[in-house]
């Protein structure tokens, strides 16, 4: 028995051994995230939660984890910020209507890309409603056919009236 | 408001708007709150701490959701589970943002003190103490935390973290031939 010095407290007894730190990825390290998870709610084995304990013990790092959040989901949650819930929310929004975008048979018909299809069949159709109303406007078909075969019989008319003229001189003059 | 234990995961892996939508809703108070307790020794902004939980959000949905895959509700509760990945995803984007600035008073006496050289460091001989001994001695001793916060962590009472202590330190003296152990209400228990 030692006489000749003060007994060592517990936790100057403890800081007499050395604790070699654990390089990262060990073996010993290596905890996946959701084994970590089930020891956190003491949902495992007794031999399964000595491995991760002796990782825990081995790991600071791995160690502050397990207090903190033991101790944060013990504890109410405060109201997050709103603007974090929108920019969560939009980031499926924007996936999906690009996947369905990618997949149109219209952006395949129109150009290699829907962004650059779009506005050339945009623009054809627009240049035909433009034809279209503009020969309506100037009476379509129809009118410019019925007004060709309005010249067309005006000079017939003119050819015949001119041949009835002398064949009815002829008639006049034999008393016919 | 959808509680996360009501989250329809196989609806949510498929990219459903809808169930995507009430898990962000459902999930936002707890991924704020840890990552706001995890980036609290960085000292970052209130942008920094909404940013470090998108973070969590891209991650979960990254590659037609693979890491949300990965979850498995037999083995661990949906909460537990994403604030173990909003944890690491926090660490990594203080990590790329700058350098951790903890306040001096947070960091245990043990990181800071100055090692003696005059004095050999034992080593523990492997199988002497059990891993959970030696994880309580060193929460006590290394992390400075209370056997509350420990038994909470371990999800034991706290009378079981103060019996294995003591036969943690009773194994250590004798195997040492140290003096007899002082009793435990005067160790750990107080804190500082």
């Amino acid at each position: 028995m030692n006489t000749d010095r003060n007994p060592l407290s517990d936790k100057e007894l403890w800081q007499r051994f050395a604790t070699p730190a654990v390089a990262a990825g060990t073996a010993a390290g290596t905890v996946s995230d959701i084994e970590f998870a089930s020891w956190l709610e003491g949902r495992m084995s007794e031999a399964e939660a000595s491995r991760i304990e002796a990782a825990v013990a081995a790991d600071p790092i791995l160690r502050r984890s397990a207090l903190e959040l033991s101790e944060v989901l013990g504890m109410p949650f405060p109201a997050p910020s709103p603007r974090l819930a929108v920019r969560a929310q939009a980031l499926i929004g924007f996936e999906a209507e690009r996947e369905a975008s990618r997949g149109s048979w219209l952006s395949r018909l129109l150009g290699t890309t829907a962004g650059f299809g779009m506005p050339r069949a945009a623009m054809a159709s627009l240049a035909l409603v433009v034809a279209i109303a503009g020969f309506m406007l100037g009476g379509g078909l129809g009118e410019s056919y019925a007004e060709q075969s309005y010249v067309m019989a005006s000079n017939q008319t003119t050819q015949y009236s001119g041949q009835s003229n002398d064949l009815t001189a002829f008639f006049s003059t034999d008393g016919i | 408001m959808t509680d996360l234990s009501q989250i329809d995961l196989a609806a949510l892996a498929t990219g459903n708007k809808r169930a995507w939508d009430a898990f962000v809703v459902a999930s936002a108070p707890l991924i704020n709150a840890v990552a706001r307790r995890t980036l609290a020794t960085y000292r970052v902004s209130e942008d920094d701490i909404t940013d470090a939980a998108q973070d969590v959000y891209v991650r979960l949905c990254a590659n037609q959701f693979r890491l949300l895959k990965t979850y498995d509700p037999a083995r661990a509760g949906l909460s537990t589970w994403l604030a173990v990945v909003t944890r690491s995803t926090a660490v990594d984007y203080a990590r790329r943002r700058r350098q951790a600035t903890t306040p001096i008073d947070d960091v245990p006496e043990t990181a800071l003190a100055v090692e003696d050289r005059h004095v050999e460091r034992l080593k523990i001989p492997p199988g002497l103490l059990t891993d959970r001994q030696t994880l309580i001695l060193k929460c006590l001793y290394d992390e400075e935390r209370d056997v509350v916060e420990i038994a909470r962590m371990l999800k034991i009472d706290a009378q079981t973290v103060r019996s294995t202590h003591h036969k943690a330190l009773l194994r250590l003296r004798e195997h040492f031939r140290e003096d007899a152990p002082e009793a435990v209400s005067g160790g750990p228990d107080r804190r500082g």
